[in-house]
């Protein structure tokens, strides 16, 4: 079942905790087959999963204190530029393993959700979209937000202290 | 058009979301502006980073048992609620199961006969090529670069094989995908030739591949094809290109 490591690997990060994360996809599980009939044929199958996993979490406790913050300036639909930041990318893709993971742990779970989405299970942006509940333009924006904040921890800029404090819950 | 414009695309067009035709003007511009083509390259290459540093957690196998448990235990309660249509089914008259069993039969016996009858799998490549090419987004990995595109094929296709060097040659890398056929996983890589695509599929040579003919021509579609085994891998080349330049190409990957 390699739906079932996908699903795991994504509570985790969003957890970082061993059972929770276990019980949050075990839960999911449960809920799909009850809810099998709410499966619209022609949809992604994956990206329905992913979702009844995301919303399990965002009423856990955990999810709770999480709150999902993103600054609220932020939250435009605006394109962002990648402003020609080579650099920076290249620190990114050069970094360790551990330097990766540590910087994602650390991102604001807003922008962590998002790249996990993008880049480590390479859906679509339609499709996180559905998963997020979220209009694609927002995901786009988030999405560049999250990577540039990304790049720029890695490349030693320690912008992430104040880019928390300006966190606002939004949903 | 200039690189302003493009600036917020570009993460677009490393996750493969542009329209087709986007993602061909940035291939154009990109192959002539440094900056933009050293951009797109470092941000493909911190992709693929991500991708591998963020697959960190997998399933326990307690998880794995927990869940066959509850699912399982799930889908039987489901099969106990369906048990009165599966009764009905065994009170229909013997005659009507019979003559159902024979029309299946003959159905079965029918499409076998007509899968026997084709002369190989490789019109089921040119159909794979041709469904490729109409799709909104043709390639998975885009890059021009081998070493990025082999890499991406790591732990999605169960097995790994050369790319050569088309430096000089009229041949241009335009990316890959993951091609299934049969159910099994390969690798698809498309090539272009001035305006012509070209598929390159490569796959674990198994029995189910029944492959006689080396070169074939799809007179129905006028498709060219090359094929050959190495090192227990079937290569396969689609295209509408002629059969002398699928052979130059084909010589570069032999």
């Amino acid at each position: 079942m390699p739906l079932l490591d996908a699903l795991f690997n994504f509570a985790r990060w969003l957890t970082h905790d061993q059972t929770e994360a276990e019980d949050l996809v075990q839960e999911t599980f449960a809920k799909a087959l009850r809810g099998f009939d709410s499966f619209t044929l022609g949809t992604d199958f994956r990206a329905w999963m992913f979702r009844i996993l995301r919303n399990t979490f965002l009423t856990s406790r955990t999810g709770l204190q999480a709150k999902l913050t993103v600054p609220l300036d932020a939250e435009d639909e605006a394109p962002v530029a990648v402003t020609w930041e080579t650099p920076e990318a290249l620190a990114l893709a050069s970094a360790s393993r551990d330097a990766l993971q540590a910087a994602l742990e650390e991102l604001p779970i807003a922008y962590r959700e998002v790249i996990l989405l993008c880049d480590v299970e390479e859906m679509k942006y339609k499709d996180i979209a559905e998963v997020l509940s979220l209009p694609i333009g927002t995901v786009m924006s988030r999405l560049a937000r999250g990577r540039k904040l990304l790049r720029q921890m890695l490349a030693g800029h320690h912008e992430v202290a104040t880019a928390s404090k300006k966190l606002d819950p939004i949903r | 058009m200039s690189c302003e414009s493009w600036q917020t695309r570009v993460e677009a067009y490393v996750d493969a979301e542009l329209s087709p035709l986007e993602m061909d003007s940035f291939r154009a511009h990109a192959a002539g502006c440094t900056e933009c083509a050293s951009t797109t390259l470092a941000l493909i290459e911190a992709k693929g980073a991500l991708r591998r540093a963020g697959h960190l957690y997998a399933a326990s196998p307690e998880l794995r048992a927990r869940i066959a448990a509850a699912t399982g235990a799930q889908a039987s309660e489901a099969t106990t609620t369906r048990e009165p249509r599966k009764a009905a089914i065994l009170s229909w008259p013997k005659w009507a199961l019979a003559a159902a069993a024979l029309v299946l039969l003959a159905a079965g016996l029918f499409f076998y006969a007509a899968r026997t009858q084709r002369p190989s799998s490789l019109a089921e490549f040119a159909d794979l090529h041709v469904a490729d090419l109409a799709g909104s987004n043709p390639v998975e990995v885009v890059s021009t670069d081998r070493h990025t595109v082999k890499p991406w094929f790591q732990g999605r296709i169960p097995f790994t094989f050369d790319l050569p060097d088309l430096q000089g040659s009229p041949f241009t890398l335009t990316g890959g995908r993951v091609a299934y056929f049969h159910q099994e996983p390969g690798a698809q890589l498309i090539f272009t030739y001035q305006r012509h695509m070209i598929s390159a599929f490569i796959f674990r040579d198994t029995p189910q591949l029944t492959i006689s003919e080396s070169a074939f021509s799809d007179r129905s579609t006028s498709f060219n094809l090359q094929t050959w085994t190495k090192d227990g891998l079937r290569y396969v080349l689609v295209s509408d290109v002629n059969a002398a330049t699928l052979q130059q190409l084909a010589a570069l990957l032999h």
